[in-house]
């Protein structure tokens, strides 16, 4: 009976299938809504669509952030203050690479992921020796020493300083200005590719072993798992994702601003996973679509008291949903599940006992 | 004599105390020995410092003839010694099924233990998709005792297994205790005197982080006077 209860595969990827689909048609329904032709929002004309796009690409980047957070925290239990630095590397790696350099997209992005191995090799350097709310203290120390480089005068040709980046050249083929609809594709495949990574990795071997080591690392220990090895590679590629979320901010972005490498900024990440569900994936992709929207509709018709209700609304969310949007809805619906095989199982004849005879 | 545990004058610190000031364990192969000993006295850090998760500076640790000071736990456990921890420690966010996977040690090893595991607790068998934390208390033991034995461990080392159970459950985990006892070396660390009697073969009486006596279990049930002055049982 228990095995019943288990989702087939259709029913565990069917939301997020519907939900693709909507993504992959809503420049062009937004532009029907508007009166604008699908040939106007392939040509990237000005309008509503153009517009929403600009916010879904946020969305986008919002998501890939905060699914990164979720990974080593949601689901390995390693509080990281430094998060930011994560994200913000490879967003002032591709602006400085970009207008500094000159160096094409593609190899700005090889350097991008490289030092996102670096960074995850840094962050790992503490970890046999620190744990707990002593490892999110030293990653702090780590991503405030960034923050304060990006924002010192000594590096400001590179990094703006306390200004930010400004000016980078976008690569033509994804200028957010001219090519605005491809921007949104390839942001769009690179959060459902990293999304599908993350699942793997997730129900992987590996990736039950992190959950492990979330719930007791003394149990994982003891089972024989090197839990080190598990915990970095959970780092890799959560910094790796963050990375590259930082790389589509600086190319969508006209300015990288430095409040990225802030624990402001890794605050965020965590807040969207609140919102959405921690150690979900799932929840990532939610609460990321609900924090932004949720400011940006607030700031539009409340001015500056946006920021007061927004608070107040995120507060409500964690009292009254306390697992998330995504990790609220999972266990009501398990236990709605649960519930409909009592009643089927107490009840004497089944609807296709009739049919039978 | 050959043991296949022998645990030698260890000294563990945590933090700044002194938990163990001198404790001897000599545990021979195929018996199941029981640490005894009040609330206190020692008997889990005996069992983690075997294990190398609370290291003892000085003393010596040796399985079958290799010694274990100085591995780390993770190297420990891959010499075929298995944990169940106190507290029915399982992972309440996996489901029973994957709580057994994960211990496995090389590929196959569940696949191969499957029908001897669900012999002992086929509660377990009925209840596979369920998710940990959803077990009762005995249910959550019978799978914390199961995932010790996916890999093929030489030795286990059991702590309190009857802590919290209803007198039936604990019936059955005793059955299924004896049948392990078949396969591998146990040591039991176990306050429930009644329960450590009836199963254990040998003894050990750890009070105060030093162990003070030990030999047959037969001898002990008679030995009244120790039973009082050790375990304040009568």
């Amino acid at each position: 009976m228990t095995a019943n209860l288990s989702p087939s595969l259709w029913r565990r990827w069917r939301g997020l299938l519907i939900t693709l689909a909507a993504a992959l048609l809503l420049p062009f329904v937004v532009g029907l809504l508007e009166g604008q032709p699908p040939t106007a929002v392939l040509a990237n004309s000005a309008g509503v669509s153009k517009f929403v796009q600009g916010l879904a690409i946020e969305v986008f980047i919002f998501a890939l952030y905060a699914l990164s957070y979720d990974l080593i925290f949601g689901i390995t239990g390693l509080l990281s203050f430094g998060h930011a630095m994560f994200f913000a590397v490879g967003a002032y790696l591709t602006g400085a690479l970009i207008k500094s350099f000159g160096l094409p997209l593609w190899q700005t992005l090889i350097w991008v992921t490289f030092a996102s191995v670096l960074q995850a090799l840094l962050f790992s350097v503490v970890l046999p020796r620190v744990k707990g709310i002593t490892f999110a203290l030293v990653t702090l120390g780590m991503a405030s020493v960034f923050h304060l480089m990006i924002m010192s005068r000594e590096l400001g040709e590179f990094t703006g300083a306390d200004v930010g980046l400004q000016g980078m050249i976008k690569p033509d083929f994804l200028n957010p200005a001219t090519e605005r609809l491809r921007l949104y594709y390839v942001a769009l495949a690179l959060l459902v590719t990293m999304y599908y990574l993350f699942k793997r990795f997730v129900d992987s071997p590996t990736g039950r072993v992190c959950v492990a080591i979330r719930e007791n690392e003394g149990r994982a220990l003891m089972l024989g798992y090197n839990t080190f090895r598990f915990k970095l590679a959970a780092l890799l590629l959560s910094s790796f994702a963050a990375a590259l979320a930082g790389a589509l901010y600086a190319i969508y972005q006209p300015i990288i601003s430095p409040h990225i490498a802030s624990l402001g900024f890794t605050v965020t990440a965590l807040l969207i996973i609140l919102i959405g569900g921690v150690g979900t994936l799932q929840g990532a992709l939610v609460g990321a679509l609900v924090y932004r929207l949720l400011d940006f509709g607030l700031r539009r018709y409340m001015g500056e008291s946006a920021s007061f209700v927004n608070g107040l609304i995120y507060v409500l969310i964690v009292i009254f949903l306390p697992y998330g949007i995504v990790g609220t809805w999972r266990m009501k619906s398990l236990q709605l599940r649960q519930g409909w095989a009592k009643i089927g199982d107490a009840i004497p004849w089944k609807p296709n006992d009739g049919a039978a005879r | 004599m050959d043991y296949l545990l022998d645990v030698q004058d260890i000294h563990t610190f945590i933090g700044q105390y002194h938990i163990l000031q001198g404790v001897d364990v000599h545990v021979p192969k195929g018996s199941i020995t029981a640490l005894l000993g009040r609330n206190g006295a020692g008997k889990t850090t005996t069992l983690k410092s075997i294990l190398g998760l609370t290291p003892p500076r000085q003393g010596s640790v040796r399985f079958a003839g290799q010694e274990l000071r100085g591995l780390a736990a993770f190297d420990v456990a891959a010499l075929g010694i298995g944990f169940v921890p106190e507290h029915r420690a399982i992972f309440r966010d996996l489901t029973v099924e994957e709580n057994l996977r994960i211990a496995e040690r090389r590929k196959g090893d569940y696949a191969r233990k499957q029908a001897f595991i669900f012999s002992l607790f086929p509660d377990l068998q009925r209840l596979i998709g369920l998710s940990g934390g959803a077990l009762s208390g005995g249910q959550q033991q019978m799978l914390a005792i199961a995932r010790a034995l996916v890999p093929d461990n030489r030795l286990l080392l059991i702590d309190e297994p009857s802590e919290g159970l209803a007198p039936v459950v604990i019936e059955h985990m005793m059955a299924a205790i004896r049948q392990l006892a078949t396969e591998a070396t146990i040591v039991l660390v176990e306050q429930n005197f009644l329960v450590a009697s009836q199963l254990a073969e040998t003894y050990v009486i750890i009070e105060e982080g030093r162990s003070v006596q030990a030999g047959a279990m037969r001898d002990l049930v008679n030995d009244k006077a120790t039973i009082h002055r050790y375990l304040g049982a009568a």
